[in-house]
């Protein structure tokens, strides 16, 4: 790797790929727009709130999914 | 009285016989500033939590869900991404940390960069920048002890009181340091963050079965996010989730969970423990707060929802559980301000200029956690009416340090040039932006200052890397930096022998 490289990766590129897409859904104005002042309920919550609390899911279930996966593949040492 | 206040003083009895049993004795500066790097998991998502949440999440983030619905949310977005990079971030800076005895976040930049004066700057900026919060999070206290006096206190009154409550519990983060921090985050995250969600998920169901409360009753703007054509600007939320995602990171007392833990393993175990609490906790937080609004007397006083619901639900007793777990929270977050300020002093200004002792390291650390507790103490019995708009001012300013700590993480190009100018330029930048239009930047579609400072800060960091290369024994250098991380991918939870700290 050259100098203008950055680090060495390790992690599957699946967890990479969730991991970035946890800012896209999180972040990405279009998506929380289309949610402004909407009151329909989806699973018993309105949708904005649906909305943050799936987003949040989301992202957890990503860091769960990654360890459960890095401890499994002996990626996180003893 | 004798119930609400006698559950606080039982609470704080427990606490300080938890450190008492806990014999905490430091053998050297490390002992002390990052508890000999010997936690597990449980204790650091834990204490991680515990210094993320303060009391004020359910004063001030309650009281928004209360008074301004869904947008309240946008702290669990940024919450929760934030262990994300935590979980990224984790093994370069432990494994580094654990190489080069590194112990503060200004020690890791100064790594880095190969310079004395990053460090000098990144701590003057962390230690300013958190006393507005340190203020803060003690003037909390002061609703706290009005509600839990029955209003019989006045509010300058209860305030005086939560800060002497406050101060005195930091005896106990003084003498015992980090180690001190973490185990008392445990226990008093339990109470915060465990037995506060349980009591939260019991509000929610007494408010849906006794009072009917439900979303379906709610006020429509509630559910308003800003959008294309709102006040606040269509960006708005993107750059509240954005900065407080990277910005939490930049704060001293979050970034040095980086360095207590006991391996890389650890730490990444620690974040797969921590974000399904946080999950859980701040949704019941916020939909308690979404829902208690229609409860009469919280519209008056919102940032009072947590104690107007748990005392009109379950009495006196129900309050003095309610003031316990703000205290716990609240205890937490004040301890680890107050450890990790007091360790950079010691470390990143004296000890960057004079050759200390490790024994001499602890009493400076000691001296200066004492000093910042009689100064914030001070600040905080004083009316300072800008105090807010300082807190806001200072977060701005000091999430510039993200540029030079995560770039000079994942990338090895950048230089202390570009890291110092691009700081000091982003933190110039946030500064000028707030003063001239406090708050809201008209012409940035709801960008914040920090976040407009945001891409100064980066394109000086990037241009400079590539105006002033590095020198042949610098690339070498970092090349060896960047290679003991990816040397010791086996070795991550096990020893590694420490190295000198270069700075």
């Amino acid at each position: 790797m050259d100098t203008d490289g950055t680090a060495p990766r390790e992690r599957a590129p699946w967890i990479t790929a969730w991991f970035i897409l946890d800012a896209v859904v999180a972040l990405a104005p279009p998506l929380y727009w289309a949610f402004d002042g909407k009151q329909t309920p989806i699973l018993g919550l309105p949708a904005p709130v649906f909305y943050f609390v799936a987003v949040a899911t989301f992202i957890a279930a990503s860091i769960v999914a990654a360890y459960v996966s890095e401890a499994r593949s002996g990626g996180l040492g003893s | 009285m004798i119930i609400t206040f006698g559950a606080i003083a039982i609470f704080f009895a427990i606490i300080v016989l938890i450190l008492h049993l806990s014999g905490i004795k430091d053998r050297n500066f490390t002992e002390y500033a990052v508890g000999g790097r010997s936690f597990g998991p449980n204790y650091q998502a834990m204490s991680f939590l515990n210094t993320w949440y303060p009391g004020a999440m359910f004063t001030a983030f309650g009281g928004m869900a209360a008074s301004a619905g869904v947008i309240s949310f946008y702290v669990l977005s940024y919450s929760l991404l934030t262990v994300v990079l935590m979980y990224v971030m984790a093994k370069p800076v432990w494994v580094w940390g654990k190489t080069f005895e590194l112990r503060t976040q200004p020690d890791l930049l100064a790594l880095r960069f190969d310079s004395h004066h990053i460090k000098t700057i990144a701590a003057v900026v962390g230690i300013i920048s958190g006393i507005p919060w340190l203020v803060l999070g003690m003037q909390a206290l002061g609703t706290l002890f009005y509600h839990l006096s029955l209003e019989t206190l006045t509010f300058t009154q209860s305030v005086m009181v939560g800060v002497a409550v406050i101060a005195f519990r930091q005896i106990w983060t003084v003498r015992m340091g980090m180690r001190g921090v973490v185990i008392s985050d445990m226990a008093q995250g339990i109470v915060a963050y465990i037995v506060g969600t349980a009591m939260l998920v019991g509000l929610i169901v007494w408010m849906m079965w006794t009072r009917d409360i439900g979303f379906d009753s709610l006020d429509p703007k509630m559910l308003a996010i800003p959008s294309i054509g709102s006040t606040e600007g269509p960006l708005y939320v993107f750059s509240l989730i954005l900065t407080g995602a990277i910005g939490g990171w930049c704060w001293p007392y979050i970034f040095v969970r980086l360095f207590t833990a006991n391996g890389v393993k650890s730490l990444k175990q620690s974040a797969a423990i921590a974000v399904p609490l946080s999950l859980v906790f701040c949704v019941a937080l916020l939909v308690f707060g979404m829902l208690a609004s229609q409860i009469p007397g919280v519209s008056d006083a919102p940032n009072d929802v947590w104690f107007i619901v748990s005392r009109e639900a379950g009495g006196l007793w129900l309050l003095g559980l309610a003031g316990v777990i703000v205290l716990a929270a609240s205890m937490g977050h004040t301890d680890g301000n107050i450890q990790a300020t007091g360790a950079q002093i010691a470390n990143d200004l004296i000890g960057n200029y004079w050759k200390l002792s490790e024994k001499q390291l602890i009493v400076f650390a000691k001296v200066g956690m004492l000093w910042l507790t009689l100064l914030a103490s001070w600040l905080a019995c004083l009316e300072l009416p800008a105090l807010f708009q300082l807190a806001v001012l200072a977060y701005q300013g000091i999430i510039q340090l993200a540029v030079p700590q995560f770039l000079g993480i994942f990338w090895k190009r950048g230089n202390k040039y570009g890291a110092i100018a691009g700081m000091t330029a982003g933190f110039i930048t946030a500064v000028a932006l707030e003063l001239v239009f406090p708050g809201h930047l008209p012409w940035a579609y709801g960008l914040t200052s920090g976040a407009v400072a945001l891409v100064v800060n980066l394109a000086i960091y990037v241009g400079l890397a590539y105006l002033i290369p590095q020198s042949a024994a610098e690339r070498q250098r970092v090349d060896d930096l960047f290679e003991i991380v990816r040397e010791r991918r086996d070795l991550a939870g096990a020893d590694v022998d420490p190295q000198p700290v270069v700075a």
